[in-house]
């Protein structure tokens, strides 16, 4: 691990650099209150200050929605994936958004190799930034409040500059590229970097206790919580799409009108859609509201944990923020803990 | 298919959109009057074919009048598939805003004492008098959903239309919720999606043109605008403009109790 320092007075510079190595995207203003990865056209326009995205990082390695193939014309089918070629370099990213393509890499990755993910994952550059945890941000207790990999260059501010962590061999080339615009880092840097940490570490307000939480999940299936969860959730799906690692995906085909031929499209499911878990013949296995809810919080905090060894919620905050009815994740496990 | 499908194309009381909208396809309109062999098309066509039976009707506007009754009675007797397009045919549409009251008050409010000669019925959609196959809400319809449907028919397919929220859309296209940020009365969590969230993305709350999704959750929206200080009547009023039948009618679990 390589460790350099970048001076604020650099970093502009050091932004319009990264051009070379790819169309740069950066966080954004959108709102008063939100703010999108969204492509650089002045170095000016970086948002320094985001803490959380609507749309996490997810949207560059599996879209919205796209053209997966094409067929038809003789019985052929064209295999197209829009982008493919193109290098991004996507600077901004928190550690739990990066924690999160940790996460998508393992579903992505597992038994079926998600060719068109990984093809993207290639050819997006990472660049990391640090932060300061608002009252939404809960990543501490998800133990994703800090990475040692999955970027190719991480930088931690301090008053005047910035840590560099170079995280890999691209990295490490952009920080050969760009030596002019780093220096090496002193005793003094570490101690604000030390300082900044702890500073860090007390920021943090929102708790959640993760230690045992499959086995309440497992024994609190019947709970009330879940129905009274099922009354207040509109099941319109925003957290699905706002989440970092929620990857459910429809998908259906888009016929042309000679019938001929034809595009198969993925796009963004959620498991809080009545349609969801419909089978043929019409049986509908999570037909309530308060079961789809269930499913969704038994995802991220049992199955997954009882498959992959951790949850696969990253704590960014994202769905206490943007649920139109308020529903807080945290409070909700809080509940079925019986530590209200 | 093997043989063209026959296809006619009707509008009962409507603003005629949805049909204009099917016209408005201008690039896929040759390869539409090719794919189908269109026998009745007022709007469109001179020589119209009013007996032989059709595959398909499409079907736009609201029942209205008692004429619109006897046409879409006729309509659906000829006609082995109904799609009802547009909000109007799905849901009742602006026609039904104000069904609540008579329609004896109605009349005079908007013609006077002394004209009595108008035929004007209680407004209600077509799936309230034939059965429909398939239902194609918007006011207009897409484009693009009318094109899925039509190519779905040709192949002999029943079309999937996806069945969630104006949310998820809004969502996709990384909109900054204005429920969320501004307190505004967005109707996006009740309404069906299929526009691409074309208002919120321009800063316009959702008006529900529309209509609602599968499964609206009125209780949760109703507490969800509450807590935002907007009554359950500022509420009920905007979600009636396109889809009133299915509204006016709904009670919360607290006033049921």
């Amino acid at each position: 691990m390589k460790i350099l320092k970048l001076p604020k007075a650099n970093f502009q510079k050091f932004l319009l650099s990264l051009k070379n190595y790819g169309e740069v995207h950066i966080p954004k203003k959108k709102s008063e209150e939100s703010y999108v990865f969204a492509p650089m056209e002045d170095p000016s326009e970086v948002a320094l200050e985001y803490l959380r995205t609507i749309i996490p990082p997810k949207k560059y390695f599996f879209k919205p929605k796209e053209s997966i193939f094409h067929y038809g014309d003789g019985n052929h089918f064209n295999e197209h994936i829009e982008d493919i070629d193109k290098k991004i370099v996507l600077f901004g990213l928190h550690p739990c958004d990066i924690h999160g393509l940790k996460i998508l890499d393992i579903v992505f990755g597992t038994g079926y190799i998600d060719k068109y993910y990984f093809a993207r994952r290639r050819n997006v550059l990472i660049i990391g930034l640090s932060c300061m945890p608002d009252e939404r941000c809960f990543c501490r207790s998800m133990g994703t409040d800090a990475t040692e990999d999955g970027f190719d260059l991480f930088l931690s501010e301090l008053k005047n500059s910035y840590l560099v962590t170079v995280g890999s061999s691209q990295g490490d080339d952009i920080t050969n590229d760009l030596k002019d615009l780093l220096g090496e880092i002193t005793k003094k840097d570490t101690n604000e970097y030390l300082k900044i940490r702890n500073e860090r570490k007390k920021r943090f307000k929102l708790q959640l206790d993760i230690s045992d939480l499959p086995y309440i999940l497992e024994l609190q299936r019947e709970s009330e919580v879940w129905d009274d969860l099922g009354k207040k959730c509109l099941c319109c799906g925003s957290c699905s799409m706002v989440c970092p690692t929620c990857s459910c995906f429809n998908v259906y085909d888009n016929l042309s009108l000679d019938t001929k031929k034809g595009e198969r499209i993925r796009q963004w499911d959620s498991c809080l859609f009545k349609d969801y878990a419909v089978v043929a013949g019409g049986h509908n296995f999570r037909a309530n509201r308060a079961d789809r809810v269930r499913n969704r919080y038994y995802h991220k905090q049992h199955g997954f944990v009882t498959q992959f060894g951790k949850p696969s919620c990253t704590g960014c905050g994202r769905c206490i923020q943007y649920c139109p009815t308020q529903i807080h994740v945290v409070e909700v496990f809080n509940k079925i803990r019986g530590e209200e | 298919m093997t043989k063209k499908p026959k296809i006619g194309i009707f509008g009962l009381t409507s603003c005629a959109g949805d049909q204009l909208a099917i016209l408005n396809c201008e690039d896929e309109l040759l390869t539409i009057a090719d794919a189908f062999d269109i026998l009745d098309w007022e709007m469109a066509k001179t020589n119209n074919d009013k007996v032989t039976e059709l595959d398909i009707a499409f079907v736009e506007g609201v029942v209205a009048q008692t004429r619109d009754l006897e046409a879409l009675q006729a309509i659906r007797k000829r006609s082995k598939l109904l799609v009802a397009i547009g909000t109007c045919a799905v849901w009742g549409g602006v026609a039904a805003m104000k069904n609540q009251i008579p329609r004896e008050i109605l009349k005079k409010e908007v013609y006077g004492e002394e004209i009595n000669v108008v035929d004007s019925v209680e407004a209600l959609p077509v799936r309230s008098f034939v059965k429909t196959d398939i239902l194609l809400p918007g006011c207009p319809i897409e484009k693009e959903q009318f094109l899925q449907i039509a190519a779905s028919l040709l192949h002999g397919d029943l079309p999937e239309l996806l069945n969630f929220s104006v949310c998820s859309e809004c969502k996709m296209r990384e909109n900054a919720c204005l429920v969320v940020e501004k307190g505004e009365i967005c109707c996006g969590a009740l309404t069906v999606s299929g526009c691409n969230a074309r208002c919120p993305s321009h800063n316009i709350p959702c008006g529900g043109c529309h209509g609602p999704i599968e499964e609206v959750h009125y209780d949760a929206n109703y507490t969800m605008f509450a807590q935002r200080g907007i009554t359950k009547e500022e509420i009920q009023t905007k979600m009636s403009n396109f889809a009133a039948p299915a509204w006016m009618g709904q009670k919360l679990l607290s006033e049921i109790k």
